[in-house]
């Protein structure tokens, strides 16, 4: 030991080996495909049922339709009514959820691997018989517009519901995955059990489960649980309509009392299986994805004028939205929106440094074990891999994926993809203190209400 | 079963190793005893401002560098602040071990030549973002802290929540700070908890080259924290933007692990956890009167908290949710609860805790809180003990005994007038 062993970081020993856990597949006859990974780090199982259906496959006019019926799935299913579910569940020591986002509809479970067995066939009846009762949808209905009269005080939640809403219209991605008051209202039943009946098929859906489980042993359970559930035809897909933004401009929603300004600044992005996928990610991480990222450290550790800020790319099966995004207090927020403003341009004109780039990389590549310790994080990554269609070998090859990534890469999608002077700003907030600096960028400024009625000029 | 090691350097750091080499990641986490009930009126919210401070640099570690150095090897990392104590924690890929510990050691010994007044305003202003953020600019942002000045008197600092007031943010000084670090950061005040793929003689090889160095402190300030009994419930209507009316409240508890705060903990489960749980099966399910219910305990240490909240539907008078839930509550210490319910309970305890373990980085937390609240850290092994003892008795004689009106504040937040 020296007496300047602090003055520099210590150098690592030699790496250890991480291997993702080999996953167990097999496709059922009709069309089920299983996934299993073993972990026996702890006595715990994770068992994903992943629908291939989000409220991606929603009209509008019943946006919601998908997210409420994985809502009602355990609301009674086989021959026990909801809360003889929620008992039996409970004596086995399982948590059951139901879920929905864009891509997909989910049937969760987290169970102690040794009542994984009875817990499987209550899950078994939750995805293949469930009763869809009229009563429970009036009553999640009524919760569910509860909800949604909540978030119109929640700027975050104003904020990105206007945001998605501008770019995508009333069409896919435009809505929030909960609809809408209206499209909520008229949710019915005979709905809900179409969506069910029209979507939750083997040919649609996939089972994963990880934990302390025999591989082999689950394999066969599911098919036995599974087997005999009949295929369907391949339900349709609605396409997103975005409308094409010509000129960058402002979208100021008024809180009159509000103390700082939500801002969302972005476009319409790329799907999850764009070839550019790993230099994206790179240069969204370097951009605004980390901590230590471009636009947190300037808007944060350099101003002080958030507490957190930051940018991404939704990758989903058609084109989500990329969105930079910063709660900042009123008095800065013509300034915020400026420092977004530059960390935009500047990252498309091919100014990166190599250290920044290094360890972006770094960070990227070096991270995952430390993402997938747990049995419900490796299904998780199996959910992935199954929703997108991505190669058997994906994990085994992400961090030479990572590292290939250069500085003329960055440069490149970063023109390709980002467009500041195509994008839609929106603000809520306190108007009358942010509207006249916010004037000063030269874009125009629309007001709108929180339903995203265009108010007339002031 | 964990093999835990626990011992401490001379300077009085406590070093608690639990090797494990499932993964190749070791976890690092420090327990420092001091937390917002440290603070003194006039000076809220300073405990926390002081965590960000010490992401800010110390004298080999420059500004912003600290986040750098972890994240570029692939690591993970924050820290967070309570009333009780602070946590820094970080999870590299296990070579990195020494990193890591070079780090803390540095902000530990190191902190104060590389402290500046632009770095504190920085902060300052990045905490004030994070009290409007969570707190002011959104809906029931402020419950919590409500509750907490209905629940304690002003000279018992849990009167007031871990972010503080801007007024006593703004007036924090770089001499608060300096002399906030050398009150309280400080190896015998500090508990170091790795968990991982490390050889045990060699992390305490490493640990005591890179902290063994640092000096203790001299004393502690006296401290002295005895909650005065209330009589009688207090209350308070409070008129805020808010779409529905919710109801608050706060029920004191013996501290955090002891047999009553267990079973509270147990008896939230049956309250809330599920659709069969008392309160959402009554006002959710059944009476459809409330949009959600929830109650659960937290882990303090001068003295214990059981939490309740329940949102009315619109049109629903609040009376009537709270009249609901003290219906489901006399319920429970008139006729106790079922065994069934019991083992529901506690199956959930034990499903909790498994996976608090799976993972390396909560592990190491859950055993930095043990040694640093029970001296204890080996309690980690037989946690789930006083779950598995607490008997259907023993839930209803803690309804019985605490969840009583004299016993609790309640704060009712309802929608302004237009």
């Amino acid at each position: 030991m020296t007496d300047n062993f602090r003055a520099a970081a210590p150098p690592p020993g030699p790496p250890r080996p991480y291997h993702f856990p080999s996953v167990t597949r097999k496709t059922l006859a009709n069309g089920l495909e299983i996934l299993v990974a073993e972990n026996h780090s702890a006595p715990l199982v994770a068992a994903r049922a992943l629908i291939r259906s989000g409220a991606d496959r929603d009209t509008a006019e019943l946006a919601g339709l998908a997210s409420m019926t994985a809502e009602l799935l355990d609301e009674g299913a086989g021959d026990r009514h909801a809360i003889r579910i929620a008992e039996d569940l409970g004596l086995l020591g399982a948590s059951l959820g139901t879920g929905t986002d864009w891509d997909a509809s989910y049937v969760t479970v987290d169970v102690l691997s040794r009542t994984f067995e009875p817990t499987l066939k209550i899950f078994a009846d939750v995805v293949r018989r469930p009763m869809l009762p009229d009563s429970a949808l009036e009553r999640l209905r009524s919760e569910r517009l509860m909800d949604l009269l909540q978030q119109r005080e929640e700027p975050a939640a104003i904020a990105g519901k206007r945001f998605s809403n501008l770019l995508y219209g009333r069409g896919t991605y435009g809505n929030s995955v909960i609809g809408n008051p209206e499209s909520v209202s008229h949710l019915k039943i005979d709905d809900v059990r179409r969506f069910y009946s029209g979507n939750f098929i083997p040919n649609n859906t996939a089972m994963i489960v990880a934990g302390d489980v025999a591989a082999a042993n689950v394999v066969d359970a599911i098919g036995s649980l599974f087997g005999d559930w009949p295929r369907g035809p391949e339900p349709e897909r609605p396409r997103i309509t975005p409308e094409p933004i010509e000129k960058s401009r402002i979208y100021l929603i008024d809180r009159p009392n509000a103390v700082q300004s939500e801002i969302r600044v972005g476009h319409v992005g790329v799907p999850r299986s764009s070839e550019d996928y790993f230099p994206l990610t790179v240069m969204n991480a370097l951009l605004g994805g980390v901590f230590n990222s471009r636009i947190n450290l300037n808007l944060r550790e350099r101003h002080g004028y958030t507490y957190g800020a930051r940018s991404a790319f939704a990758f989903r099966r058609q084109a989500g939205p990329f969105v930079v995004s910063a709660p900042v207090r009123n008095e800065v927020t013509l300034e915020s929106v400026t420092e977004v403003f530059n960390e935009l341009r500047r990252i498309r004109t091919g100014d990166i440094e190599q250290r920044e780039l290094e360890d972006t990389k770094n960070y990227l590549a070096g991270v995952f074990p430390a993402t997938v310790q747990s049995s419900s994080d490796i299904a998780g990554r199996l959910l992935d891999m199954e929703l997108y269609d991505l190669p058997h070998d994906y994990f085994d090859h992400f961090r030479e994926n990572i590292a290939a990534v250069s500085a003329e890469d960055i440069a490149r999608v970063a023109n390709k993809y980002i467009d500041p002077e195509r994008a839609l700003i929106v603000i809520v907030g306190n108007a009358a203190q942010i509207r006249e600096p916010l004037g000063t960028l030269g874009f125009p400024i629309h007001d709108l209400d929180v339903d995203g009625n265009l108010l007339p000029v002031a | 079963m964990l093999s835990i090691e626990d011992y401490r350097l001379p300077n009085g750091l406590r070093v608690v190793l639990n090797e494990d080499h499932s993964a190749p990641l070791v976890a690092i986490n420090l327990w420092y005893h001091v937390g917002s009930k440290n603070e003194r009126r006039g000076r809220t919210g300073f405990a926390h401002l002081f965590e960000h401070m010490l992401f800010s640099g110390s004298e080999h570690v420059g500004n912003t560098e600290h986040f750098r150095y972890v994240q570029s090897v692939g690591g993970v990392l924050n820290g967070t602040t309570f009333f009780d104590r602070t946590n820094y924690f970080e999870t590299l890929p296990s070579n990195y071990l020494a990193l890591g510990l070079w780090l803390e050691s540095d902000r530990m010994g190191f902190f104060l030549p590389a402290l500046s007044q632009d770095k504190l305003d920085i902060q300052r202003d990045v905490v004030k973002e994070e009290r409007r953020q969570l707190y002011d600019n959104v809906p029931y942002g402020t419950a919590f802290e409500r509750l907490l000045h209905l629940a304690y008197e002003p000279d018992y600092s849990y009167h007031w929540p871990t972010i503080g007031s801007m007024e006593d943010l703004t007036a924090a000084s770089l001499d608060d700070v300096r002399k906030f670090f050398s009150t309280w950061y400080r190896p015998d005040n500090c508990v170091l908890t790795l968990v991982g793929d490390f050889v045990p003689s060699q992390a305490r090889e490493l640990a005591a080259q890179y902290f063994g160095d640092i000096p203790p402190g001299k004393s502690f300030p006296p401290f002295d924290l005895i909650r005065r009994e209330t009589r009688s419930e207090r209350r308070e209507t409070f008129p805020a933007r808010v779409p529905l009316p919710r109801i608050y409240r706060l029920y004191h508890l013996p501290r955090m692990g002891d047999r009553d705060w267990i079973a509270g903990d147990l008896l939230s489960t049956v309250l809330t956890s599920d659709k069969a749980s008392r309160l959402e099966r009554a006002l959710v399910y059944e009476k459809q009167i409330a949009t959600d219910v929830a109650v659960y305990v937290l882990p303090t240490e001068a003295t214990g908290m059981l939490l309740l909240q329940a949102t009315a539907k619109e049109d629903v008078p609040i009376d009537d949710v709270e009249h609901a839930i003290d219906d489901e509550i006399e319920r429970v210490v008139v006729g106790g609860i079922t065994e069934d319910e019991l083992t529901r309970a506690r199956n959930r305890a034990e499903v909790d805790f498994a996976h608090q373990i799976e993972n390396y980085d909560t592990r190491a937390d859950l055993i930095g809180m043990l040694a640093t609240f029970f001296e204890e850290p080996k309690r980690i092994l037989d946690w789930l003990e006083p779950y598995r003892a607490a008997t259907a008795g023993d839930l209803k004689r803690v309804a019985q005994t605490y969840l009583v009106p004299e016993n609790r504040v309640t704060s009712i937040f309802v929608p302004e007038a237009a």
